[in-house]
């Protein structure tokens, strides 16, 4: 994003602060985050409320904060790049306490929907997919499960798509019209 | 008798099947009879799934949705996780004509579509409505009281957080689940920062679950520190991360607390006269005995 230019070279100067623009800001990624998350993102003015009220601040150097200025900032890769977007637990205590009513926890879901799109994205998220994919369930049955099931008078599969594997087809083809296993595969394989 | 279709989701069934025989058996003792959702699948998963492709999210969670609608049943859930994503898809493509037409032109290709007929609920908030069932209801119920035991109520993140469009009102501090753990003869303690995250969702208990066991590590802390019996919570999820953690935290981190865990539905269970072994309680990673010799 580059500064208004003026007849003043002087000016200019003076305006060009790298701060707010500098040649890794990408103005369509605010654009893309804003779309995705719901949320009025570009709102924030950096109270850092949310970073007081996260669980995973303490512990790590996530700074849900620094996230939100990325995206006012249009820093893309470094938000996309930063193995942090991946510690929110998604608590929604940010998202409550925002002076602002911006969900900064649909911002960093928004931002690691965009890192999906680029191929940026921890394996346990892609295993999720494969798994739902092959048995429409994240967690499936097993077998101590099942014969703790039928110890209770329960069925040994629970009325899902365990008990009822001909709704898989349809569950795989919703993912397959979106190409999600696909890519699934394709990250996981190029690891 | 209210009916309502059950959506089981996958940690439930599949990992605590105590906790879905609970939630079919004291329910009808309330008089809520739930039904089984054929062919549901995982909700699926907000944070490991909504965090690859939200559009995608859409369109699985509506696609159970539907099934729903087809049974002319409102949903009845026992799980955070799975209010999160059954709630909040039925609601925003209850408002958004936008997302809603996109969603339907995929759920077509299965010959399926979203109608925005039903509405879903939360088992627990089921039994605190007092239109449905309400305290007294519940109160009625037990015929095991829990006297004499402290339970810590977790409430989880996703059934009432973000408090926007839900109903539920403050997040701060909350008492209604204390008070559905009254009702069934327990004393509830309160503790230090109540309202945290148990830690293992939005696909963090998978990244990096030292970073998960951690924040479950401080939730335990503050729960040990007044004493607690048992720890109650609504999630399923949560149940996994508080009771499994804390056999990972034992080797991760040499913290010892061996704090059963146990699913208002269970904890209902008891109080209503349910044996552990009507539970599957010997499936817990921790072990309720020093809870069970206190009531039973």
């Amino acid at each position: 994003m580059a500064a208004k230019s003026y007849d003043n070279p002087e000016l200019n100067k003076k305006l060009a602060d790298t701060r707010y623009h500098n040649s890794q800001s990408n103005p369509e990624f605010t654009k893309d985050v804003l779309k995705t998350s719901r949320t009025i993102a570009n709102m924030c003015y950096q109270c850092g409320t949310c970073t007081g009220s996260c669980p995973s601040a303490p512990r790590s150097t996530y700074r849900i904060r620094l996230f939100m200025r990325r995206n006012v900032l249009g820093l893309e890769n470094e938000a996309l790049m930063d193995p942090d977007l991946w510690l929110c637990t998604t608590c929604y205590s940010c998202t409550d306490r925002c002076p602002r009513d911006i969900a900064p926890t649909d911002v960093i879901m928004a931002m690691r929907n965009l890192a999906f799109k680029k191929d940026i994205v921890p394996r346990n998220f892609l295993q999720t997919v494969q798994l739902i994919y092959n048995s429409g369930h994240g967690v499936p049955n097993n077998d101590v499960n099942r014969a703790a099931r039928k110890r209770l008078g329960l069925t040994a599969d629970p009325p899902t798509t365990h008990m009822y594997p001909e709704y898989i087809k349809g569950i795989q083809k919703i993912l397959d019209h979106y190409g999600l296993k696909e890519n699934a595969d394709r990250i996981l394989k190029g690891d | 008798m209210h009916e309502y279709a059950l959506f089981l989701g996958c940690i439930a069934p599949n990992r605590y099947p105590g906790c879905e025989a609970s939630a079919i058996k004291t329910s009808e003792k309330v008089g809520i009879k739930l039904l089984p959702l054929e062919g549901a699948s995982c909700c699926p998963a907000p944070g490991a799934f909504g965090s690859i492709d939200m559009t995608v999210w859409y369109a699985m969670a509506a696609r159970n949705l539907v099934l729903a609608e087809q049974m002319k049943k409102d949903i009845a859930l026992v799980c955070n996780g799975c209010y999160k994503s059954i709630w909040e898809v039925n609601h925003i493509l209850k408002h958004d004509e936008e997302l809603r037409n996109k969603v339907n032109e995929v759920l077509k290709e299965i010959d399926m579509e979203y109608k925005g007929t039903i509405d879903v609920f939360h088992l627990a908030e089921l039994y605190y409505d007092p239109k449905i069932c309400g305290i007294q209801k519940i109160r009625d119920s037990v015929t095991t009281p829990m006297t004499g035991t402290k339970v810590a109520c977790h409430y989880g993140c996703h059934l009432m957080k973000p408090q926007k469009d839900r109903h539920f009102g403050d997040t701060e501090n909350p008492m209604w689940f204390e008070e559905l753990v009254a009702a069934v003869g327990a004393e509830p303690v309160q503790y230090r920062n109540k309202m945290q995250c148990c830690g293992a969702g939005g696909g963090v208990r998978g990244y990096d679950i030292v970073h998960a066991l951690d924040i479950t590590n401080e939730k335990l802390i503050n729960i040990s520190e007044v004493g607690a019996d048992a720890i109650t919570e609504l999630c399923p999820f949560c149940q996994l991360q508080f009771d499994r953690g804390q056999i990972e935290i034992k080797e991760k981190f040499g913290d010892v607390y061996n704090i059963p865990v146990l699913h208002f539905n269970e904890l209902l269970g008891l109080a209503q006269g349910m044996s552990p072994q009507d539970l599957a309680l010997d499936l817990h990673a921790i072990d309720c005995a020093p809870f069970l010799e206190k009531v039973l």
